[in-house]
């Protein structure tokens, strides 16, 4: 028995040792002082790898130009990327990695809901800033007042496209949504009908990775809808929907809102509205500047994905000039916390939600044959 | 419920049916060349859209060239899966679940690597011929549809005569049921399984080729298609390809005819459940034992 | 090697382990962690795959089932940690016999598929049923576990809690497999129908061995969710199902005490590679597709053959 123990130990032992040394993970530095190191946790692989990927984009691109004028006060951010694949465990291991061994003095990430909440267990104690690119979640998250948050609450999602709906003067609203993402922005949206003067005319749900929904798609045709909500992490819905010949307008989570998604929609591409952030096609002049500096890095337009992440680094860079490179936890989490105006959207990281997102904050755009235009509407009322 | 509703159903059903099919398809031949189940049949599906796709755009090549090179390399994967892993583990007389996890090891492989090279963008080819739809009763079927199920019933009618006329095939089946009464009879039983996992993968990447028009490919789809794609084998008997359409089409019009019925979120579940149902109650399929001998 | 020798290489052995948490990083220390808790789960599968040559796909079921029930019980209902141990494993229990039961009459890949299935309508299911399971938001603020008031709420702890834990079953499945129903089960797999001559009632064999291997899960599965304090479905996917098969797959499939080596595997080999950036997942696919091919006994056959060869140079 002790042998058998012996043999798993030896046949390890070349692997155990070399855990000992955790490789480091991409990182750039360019000045010469001691660099402010940082660290980010995205979904670079995995399910969500679609959304993780283009936050990286935005974070490496702010890291690099944050630097080139001089960083924080003339120190350098070195920001050490890790990916968490998709997997909150992952994440977990990763965060207590940068936290604990390379001691980084904030953390930005991660890409999912899953992986913000579990990684929050590790960075709330300590009061650690960490900016998160997903929404306010379940109710602990109201406690963690030093993780942020980027991108919108579910319910705040469901309102921004419940007020269009409403503003376009549709009562008898379709909705088809998928059993993850979409069920949680359905369970928000549902009770809001009274609120917005709609009736829910014929609602289907479907699995995330469901690769045809005309059976779901023609139920909600069948129900004579004037609008369709769908919220979906895939182009599926979009295609169907069509193919069944269901005309009305789509509105949707800004989730949809990318280039990829449009491509992926094909011929569907049209008469959609998103509640979005980011039309580079025709940004908002405080949005110009980001726009032209990734399409020189990249040679594409950007989304709302990759300004988050450029907004993530720039609005810890402001906190960190605030409060000083040397900042302890608290120190810093408090210089975060005022409003804060990036490209994605005007913030408020003091408010109750840590991200101060509001109805105004939305851009709506339609897909018009393929290109996104910008909607003269704005959901403040 | 509506007559044009359950018409929808029974559209999307046969065509998904038919995706699955072909699938299934790729899986029985593999296995009754091999005795191996091939887990990783549905990459072979992504590798032939997803080269078709760059051979398209980024190459500029024009489509039937593009879908050529598909084929191929859905062939060429074949041969090498069996060439460098499948052949030395045959040697080393490796015991069926160590088969299975070696496909396993490779769809999850093959999973990242389309990841990391083709990114995580979701492709659509465009249709054949042309774009648009058929209305039958109000419910629309594609037309694409159509030119898949053409093909895979192409495919079926010439696994039949392959197998049951030519010599080679006859040599495929002999060389997979008694390897070393075949090899007594001058067949080269490498070379039949080798050209097994070569037909193997390009079935499976026709079925990609022909599935890109109508559901955008991305590099996560691999491992789903082969789920569905083993329900359909299974159903069939899981080494008669014409089983194999039959169980496809079956699974397709259950789930369509559920999500009517059902709650949509529990499509899946109803079609697995069913799935194991009739594993438990009719092992041989539903062909009986036709199925599983079968040709 | 003689018996001083062993009982010397056991003591440092123990030894090394107990300094381990402090010496090395925390960030290590976590990734221990997880490695007991999958040892725990992968001895299950590595019972079924070992002794019984039955492929099991389905442990993130009662992984999940585990961690769940242990979420539910403390969370919504505020009982006792121990409580959600004892639901978890009762409820795992329960669904395995009821599963198996009827799933366990098929053999080889059909049987492998009927797992998956399970592996995948119970992923559908913890997502659907959000009422139970929070679905995509998940269950958090689950207490650390205490015992008489001392709180095992850091990776140390816990490490000290899960290792003598896993060796504790490691010591009793040893001892059912070199006992009777060990040979039994090696009979079944082996010989089946001189088995069932000699009386072996298989499926009653098979169903106990999978309420086994269940339960194991879910034992993981409930420490796992005291040790993460958050779960969520993303946790219990069919590539956790992968991962709990790889682990006596990688480590040979007949050594008990061997699953210690392949949990390791699984926990630090793709810590290990994700130094090498975005391309880390396809360079695990390929580890494990060579562990496959080039090492056929797993790792404690290729070291147990390195073993033989080192051995026969030197005499």
């Amino acid at each position: 028995m002790a042998l058998q123990a012996c043999r798993s130990l030896i046949a390890l032992a070349p692997t155990a040792l070399l855990s000992l040394y955790p490789l480091p993970a991409l990182a750039q530095t360019t000045a010469s002082r001691e660099p402010i190191k940082l660290g980010a946790v995205i979904s670079a692989t995995g399910a969500i790898a679609g959304v993780g990927l283009p936050e990286r984009e935005g974070i490496l691109l702010a890291q690099k130009t944050l630097n080139a004028r001089g960083g924080v006060n003339g120190q350098p951010i070195e920001i050490l990327i890790e990916d968490d694949a998709s997997s909150p465990d992952v994440a977990v291991s990763k965060v207590n990695a940068l936290v604990h061994s390379h001691k980084v003095k904030a953390l930005i990430g991660t890409s999912g809901i899953a992986q913000t909440v579990a990684v929050g267990g590790i960075t709330a104690p300590l009061k650690l800033t960490q900016i998160a690119f997903s929404g306010l979640g379940p109710a602990v998250e109201r406690e963690r007042t030093c993780v942020f948050h980027i991108t919108p609450s579910q319910e705040l999602n469901a309102r921004a496209l419940l007020s269009y709906v409403r503003d376009m003067k549709a009562s008898k609203v379709g909705v088809l949504h998928d059993s993850g993402y979409g069920q949680v922005v359905w369970n928000s949206m549902k009770d809001l009908a009274g609120e917005f003067g709609v009736t829910w005319s014929q609602v289907e749900k479907f699995e995330i990775a469901a690769t045809d929904l005309t059976t779901q798609a023609a139920k909600v045709r069948a129900s004579a809808p004037e609008a369709v909500i769908v919220i979906s992490t895939s182009p599926m819905p979009f295609r169907n929907a069509r193919q069944v010949r269901l005309t009305a307008p789509i509105i949707s989570v800004h989730g949809t809102a990318t280039y990829d998604y449009v491509k992926a929609m094909g011929d569907a591409a049209d008469n959609i509205i998103h509640a979005e952030f980011l039309i580079a096609e025709d940004p908002l002049p405080h949005q110009r500047e980001f726009v032209d500096l990734f399409q020189k890095e990249h040679g594409r337009l950007p989304k709302h994905f990759e300004a988050a992440g450029w907004d993530a680094v720039m609005s810890l860079a402001q906190a960190l000039k605030t409060a000083g490179p040397d900042a302890a936890n608290e120190a810093l989490c408090s210089a975060m916390r005022r409003p804060y105006q990036g490209v994605m959207a005007k913030f408020d990281f003091s408010a109750p939600d840590m991200g101060g997102l509001t109805l105004a904050s939305f851009n709506y755009s339609k897909l018009v044959k393929g290109k996104f235009t910008r909607l003269d509407y704005s959901a403040a009322k | 419920m509506s007559a044009s509703l359950v018409m929808q159903a029974i559209l999307s059903g046969i065509t998904n049916g038919f995706v699955y099919a072909l699938i299934g398809i790729g899986l029985a031949v593999i296995f009754k060349g091999t005795q191996i189940i091939n887990a990783m049949q549905g990459e072979f599906a992504v590798i032939g859209a997803m080269v078709t796709v760059f051979a398209l755009e980024p190459a500029g090549l024009p489509y039937g060239l593009s879908i050529l090179l598909g084929v191929i390399s859905g062939a060429a994967a074949g041969v090498i899966i069996d060439r460098l892993f499948v052949q030395p583990m045959m040697r080393q007389r490796a015991g069926e679940e160590s088969f299975l996890l070696l496909t396993i090891g490779l769809a999850v492989t093959l999973s990242a690597a389309v990841l990391y090279l083709a990114g995580r963008n979701s492709y659509l080819l465009p249709s054949w011929g042309e774009e648009g739809v058929i209305e039958i009763l109000d419910a629309f079927l594609q037309i694409q549809a159509l030119w898949l199920i053409g093909t895979a019933i192409i495919v079926v009618v010439g696994l039949r005569l392959f197998y049951g006329r030519t010599l080679l095939g006859l040599s495929m089946m002999a060389a997979s049921m008694d390897p070393d009464g075949a090899a007594t009879n001058g067949i080269n039983v490498r070379r039949m399984r080798s050209l097994t996992f070569l037909l193997g993968g390009t079935i499976g990447a026709i079925a990609g080729i022909l599935v890109a028009p109508l559901v955008a490919v991305n590099y996560h789809m691999g491992i789903a298609l082969t789920l569905k794609g083993f329900a359909a084998a299974i159903l069939g008997g899981l080494s008669n390809p014409l089983g194999a359409v039959l169980g496809g089409v079956t699974l397709g019009l259950l789930e369509s005819l559920a999500v009517v019925g059902f709650p949509s979120g529990y499509k899946d579940v109803i079609a697995l459940a069913m799935m194991i149902v009739i594993m438990i109650v009719m092992p041989n399929g539903l062909l009986g034992r036709v199925g599983r001998i079968g040709g | 090697m003689n018996k001083l020798r062993r009982s010397l290489l056991l003591l440092l052995l123990v030894l090394a382990w107990a300094l381990a948490p402090l010496l090395l990083s925390r960030h290590l220390i976590d990734l221990f962690v997880f490695a007991g808790l999958f040892t725990i789960g992968g001895l299950g599968v590595g019972l079924l795959l070992g002794q019984c040559g039955i492929v099991n796909l389905a442990q993130a079921l009662f992984y999940g089932i585990g961690a769940y029930s242990s979420a539910y019980v403390t969370v919504q209902l505020g009982l006792p940690s121990l409580t959600g141990f004892l639901a978890g494993m009762l409820a795992s229990a329960l669904i395995a016999i009821a599963v198996g039961w009827p799933v366990l009459r098929l053999t080889g890949f059909f049987l492998a598929l009927a797992t998956l299935a399970l592996s995948l309508i119970g992923n559908v299911l913890f997502f659907e049923w959000d009422w139970l399971t929070g679905g995509t938001l998940g269950i958090g603020g689950i207490p650390k576990l205490s015992i008489f008031g001392f709180a095992f709420d850091t990776p140390e702890r816990v490490y000290y809690l899960v290792w003598p834990i896993a060796i504790l079953v490691l010591l009793l499945a040893d001892n059912l497999v070199r006992g009777r129903p060990g040979l039994a089960m090696r009979a079944m797999r082996d010989a089946a129908p001189a088995a069932e001559v000699l009386g072996v009632d298989m499926h009653r064999l098979k169903t106990a061995m999978f309420v086994i291997c269940a339960m194991l899960g879910s034992l993981a599965g409930s420490l796992f969710a005291h040790y993460v304090s958050y779960i969520s479905v993303q946790s219990f996917t069919v590539e956790r199902s992968i991962a709990f098969l790889l682990i006596p797959v990688v480590a040979g499939s007949a050594s008990v005490w061997g699953i210690i080596a392949g949990a390791l595997f699984v926990t630090f080999i793709p810590e290990l590679l994700s130094g090498f950036g975005d391309i880390h997942q396809v360079l695990f696919g390929l580890a494990l597709v060579l562990v496959v091919t080039l090492l056929p006994d797993g790792l404690i056959g290729g070291a147990d053959r390195l073993a033989q060869l080192l051995k026969r140079r030197m005499a």
